[in-house]
């Protein structure tokens, strides 16, 4: 097996046990196509009805239902033939040694298929794929298929996700102290599993929704003041974000506490960290982090709870100038949360009520505004020191 | 006011036909000679298949001089029938209302009319006489006339005669005639008369020379000649008062039951000892010897009599499915045909057979509306369309909905449609059109749905084949980006894995096989 000059060890070792997997699950296909069968994959299905929350392991599985995507079903023919197109090109980028971008496995497959009609002798023609999303569905169900992700297979995809704090950590093969990062942060790399940790001092990990927020909190020396690790998904949580995230809390025993706007937005992007998301729920296995805490923001830090004998953060003026009425659709996806399984606890539940009954919202920069002491120094570790976080 | 004096006066048939061409469709030049074709090919035709004589007919129309109305010209048909006895042969081409087709058997000819208008026509346009020919079956002799008409007394002229012997031992008859026409603008109406013949008559040959020089011939595409028609007896349904006059009058010494048991069909003694108890009548009474009030009576009940059989269709001589497909195929190279004879079926105590064709596809040109072509006893029937019986069936507004078979205009189809009976109500003599007559268009209107049910399945049938062809495509188009992708997983021969995927595929397809996979990826 080839593997290009670039590539480090840790990078060869990966591709060796994704090759395998890739080789030995299709190699089914090609037995079938021998001894005469029709050649077909049977894939779990990624539908809403087919995730399940595992309330134990506190995770949003993949369930056991399975579709059949045979060549010879006109419906899946064109499906089948491109999830055979994408596992052939992973299988040469993997055993050339190269780093394909979910987009160059777009352009590396995309091309035009020529074909006569009968009986009419029209030329017909087509693409392999027509956009990414088609070319990222099979990648999709290969994952699922091999039960192998992508990073596992040294499929890159742009990752925004960036972290500072006192750690050292080997990537390739260069060690990186992530102390001296100046005002910048390192970006996380898109196979955050061929990442060593090396050396680390630090109590917790904090993570933050906003990249803004991540910044101010670093540039007054947050993570320094309080042996934290900081991390910023900004927005919706990447994969390798996640799955870095997960490997500080199981690696490292970190606890791991989130810090989001208030609103169901803000909730939801919590749960993706925790349980998984709903449309990858075969990757929560290996990229939620079950333990990790919700810190805030909570209505019940905006308002105060009698029930949870809690006064409020917020002065009722400051409550004036910084919360945002809620519009319709926050409204509309605050009732589809209470709904989820993993949103039922109690606990949620109250604050959920909350936020329907307010009908308001809240950004972290609005805590940021009221002062960022207010929020290094004190709404942070003033609530983690007293447990005011929801597991 | 002065008294007016009327004056009354009787004319011959011959007289009044001359003075009413139009009823017998000899309305001006250009009709006149395609009526005249019609009349002297259908003669023809009947001489042959009606006694079991593979048709082989011989049309010629020449121009001989051009005349302000048109032209003149000469009009020869000449077939292998069993010709005329060379004593009838003054009358049968000259004497109007001389038939020898008066019988209840079906034929072409049924008004003794046709060849006498021909003849008529020619000698007040022309004034030449018609030339007659005839060789009679196993005559030793052939026979020639020259015929004119006397118009005034419906007489036939013999204007010459002369005879050989029959050397060469053929039989059938020529008739040349010279007339007034219009070629170019009855051409079209002939050539499709001559088209819409050879369908119904695939067993004849037709050698058609038309005034330009130009030949056409129908070969004769298959031996099977119709089954003759039989004479046969009246029906108790179809009696009148006249008939049963004339019925009595030729046995008047025969007992009254005899009588019926001998000259009407299905009337056995049971049935005729009941027909006459009912119409109050002595069985044992001799026929010659009844009141008019008593025929009268007779008839009424007869009529009306319920436990009789159906009217027998021995006498009628109807195509069959074989004849009809074969024609269509013959003349339109259709993809699909069909083909229903009816069971015979009754009118007014007449007999009739209904017969539908339908063509699809193929050479069949595609139009707006169905091609339909119309026949009553083999006759091609061209005028008139909209006021015959299957236009009504066949109605845009009120009709049989096409689109309930799968047919969806513009559409390559063509409907036949063939009404066979000693008695066709036809709208006139010219015979062009067949009345709504409430039987007969329920037993049209249920052949056609019969043929278009047939055709319904045939084009559902493709379609579902269409579409497997269609899917089948759909996944071939794939089998070699699927051999490829194996082929660089695991080195294998893609053309072996394309040559399994294939087989595979071709093992499920119930309709057609893709030959190799060259012919659908490019
Ligand atoms: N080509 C022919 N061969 C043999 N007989 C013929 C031929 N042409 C005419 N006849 C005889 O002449 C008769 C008269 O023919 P004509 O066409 O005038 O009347 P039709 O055929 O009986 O009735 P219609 O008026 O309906 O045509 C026929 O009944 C037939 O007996
Ligand atoms: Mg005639």
């Amino acid at each position: 097996m080839s593997t290009g000059g670039y590539t480090t060890r840790v990078d060869a070792g990966a591709r060796e046990r994704a090759l395998k997997i890739l080789h030995e699950k299709f190699y089914d296909v090609l037995k079938d196509v021998v001894e005469g069968r029709v050649p077909r994959l049977v894939i779990k299905k990624r539908t809403l009805s087919n995730t399940i929350y595992d309330p134990e392991r506190k995770l949003l599985l993949l369930g056991d239902a399975t579709f059949e995507r045979s060549f010879l079903d006109l419906r899946e023919a064109r499906k089948f033939m491109q999830t055979m197109l994408m596992a052939s090109i992973i299988y040469e980028a993997l055993t050339q040694g190269e780093y394909p971008t979910i987009r160059d496995l777009y352009y590396r497959g995309k091309h035009t298929i020529r074909y006569r009609k009968i009986p009419s002798k029209a030329v017909g023609e087509e693409n392999t794929w027509d956009e990414q999303a088609e070319s990222d569905s099979v990648l999709r169900d290969i994952e699922v298929f091999i039960n192998v992700l992508r990073e596992e297979m040294l499929v890159l995809s742009k990752e925004k996700g960036k972290v500072v704090g006192d750690l050292r950590i080997r990537s390739g093969d260069d060690v990186i102290d992530l102390s001296k990062m100046g005002h910048g942060a390192y970006a996380i790399e898109p196979t955050p599993d061929l990442i060593d940790f090396v050396e680390v001092n630090a109590d917790f990990v904090l993570v933050v929704e906003k990249d803004a927020v991540f910044q101010q909190l670093h540039r007054i020396g947050f993570w320094k003041r309080y042996r934290a690790v900081l991390v910023t998904s900004a927005g919706q949580p990447d994969r390798a974000t996640r799955r870095f995230v997960r490997r500080l809390n199981e690696e490292l025993g970190l606890p791991v506490y989130v810090l989001t706007d208030s609103d169901p937005y803000g909730y939801y992007i919590y749960s993706v960290f925790k349980t998984g998301s709903i449309t990858l729920s075969y990757e929560s296995e290996r990229l939620a982090t079950p333990r990790a805490r919700f810190l805030g923001v909570m209505m019940t830090d905006i308002f105060g709870s009698r029930k949870l004998g809690k006064s409020p953060y917020l002065s009722e003026e400051e409550r004036r100038s910084f919360i945002i009425r809620a519009k319709e659709r926050d409204v509309k996806r605050a009732k589809e949360l209470r709904e989820y399984p993993w949103f039922r606890s109690e606990r949620w539940q109250i604050e959920l009520d909350e936020f329907l009954a307010r009908r308001v919202k809240l950004e972290i920069e609005a805590l940021a505004s009221k002062g960022l002491k207010f929020l290094a120094d004190r709404y942070v570790p003033e609530k983690i020191e007293v447990g005011d976080w929801i597991d | 006011m002065a008294a007016v004096e009327e004056s009354f006066k009787s004319i011959s048939a011959a007289e009044f036909f001359y003075k009413n061409k139009e009823i017998a469709g000899f309305s001006n030049p250009a009709r006149a000679l395609y009526q005249t074709v019609r009349e002297l090919v259908e003669n023809s035709l009947d001489a042959t298949e009606n006694y079991g004589i593979l048709p082989r007919i011989k049309v010629s129309i020449r121009e001989m001089e051009v005349v302000p109305e048109g032209a003149y010209y000469e009009v020869i048909v000449e077939d292998n029938g069993v010709g005329i006895p060379p004593k009838y042969v003054p009358q049968a081409f000259a004497q109007l209302l001389f038939s020898s087709k008066y019988v209840l058997k079906q034929s072409r000819g049924m008004f003794g009319l046709g060849a006498k208008m021909a003849l008529l026509y020619a000698q007040i346009t022309t004034g030449q006489p018609a030339e007659v020919v005839v060789a009679p079956i196993k005559s030793k002799r052939v026979y020639g006339f020259k015929l004119k008409i006397d118009i005034g007394e419906n007489r036939p002229v013999v204007l010459g005669f002369s005879t050989t012997s029959n050397i060469s031992g053929t039989h059938g008859t020529s008739v040349r005639l010279i007339t007034l026409g219009d070629w170019s603008r009855s051409k079209q109406r002939i050539y499709e008369y001559m088209k819409r013949t050879a369908i119904v008559a695939p067993y004849a040959e037709i050698l058609f020379r038309d005034p330009e020089g130009n030949y056409l011939l129908f070969e004769r595409s298959i031996e099977k000649l119709p089954p003759p028609a039989r004479e046969t007896l009246p029906h108790p349904h179809g009696v009148d008062i006249e008939t049963m006059k004339s019925v009595l009058k030729s046995m008047p010494n025969s007992p009254l039951a005899e009588t019926l048991v001998k000259s009407f069909q299905g009337v056995g003694t049971a049935t005729a000892l009941r027909i006459l108890e009912e119409a109050r009548l002595d069985p044992e009474k001799m026929s010659g010897d009844l009141a008019e009030q008593e025929v009268e009576a007779l008839v009424r009940v007869m009529r009306s009599y319920r436990d009789v059989k159906p009217p027998r269709a021995d006498h009628l001589s109807y195509l069959g499915e074989e004849i009809i497909v074969a024609g269509l195929k013959k003349v339109f190279e259709p993809e699909f045909v069909a083909a229903v004879t009816r069971r015979p079926s009754v009118y007014e105590g007449h007999a009739f057979v209904v017969e539908a064709g339908v063509a699809y596809g193929g050479k069949v040109p595609v139009a707006d509306r169905p091609l339909v072509l119309r026949y009553a006893n083999k006759i091609p029937l061209l005028y008139d369309e909209g006021s015959d019986v299957v236009f009504k069936i066949i109605d845009e507004k009120r009709g049989i909905d096409f689109k309930v078979y799968e047919v969806e205009f513009p559409a390559p189809l063509i409907i036949l449609t063939h009404i066979c009976s000693t008695k066709i109500p036809y709208k006139g003599v010219g015979k062009e059109a067949v009345a709504d007559v409430p039987e007969i268009e329920e037993e049209v209107e249920a052949a056609l749905r019969g043929v278009l049910r047939e055709l319904r399945s045939y084009i559902l049938r493709k379609r579902r084949e269409l579409e497997e062809v269609e899917r089948a495509v759909e996944i071939a188009k794939y089998i070699p980006e699927v051999a490829s992708s194996l082929s660089k997983m695991y080195g294998v021969d893609p053309r072996e894995v394309s040559v399994k995927l294939l087989e595979m595929l071709n093992s499920r397809l119930r309709s057609f096989k893709i030959a190799d996979l060259g012919s659908v990826v490019v």
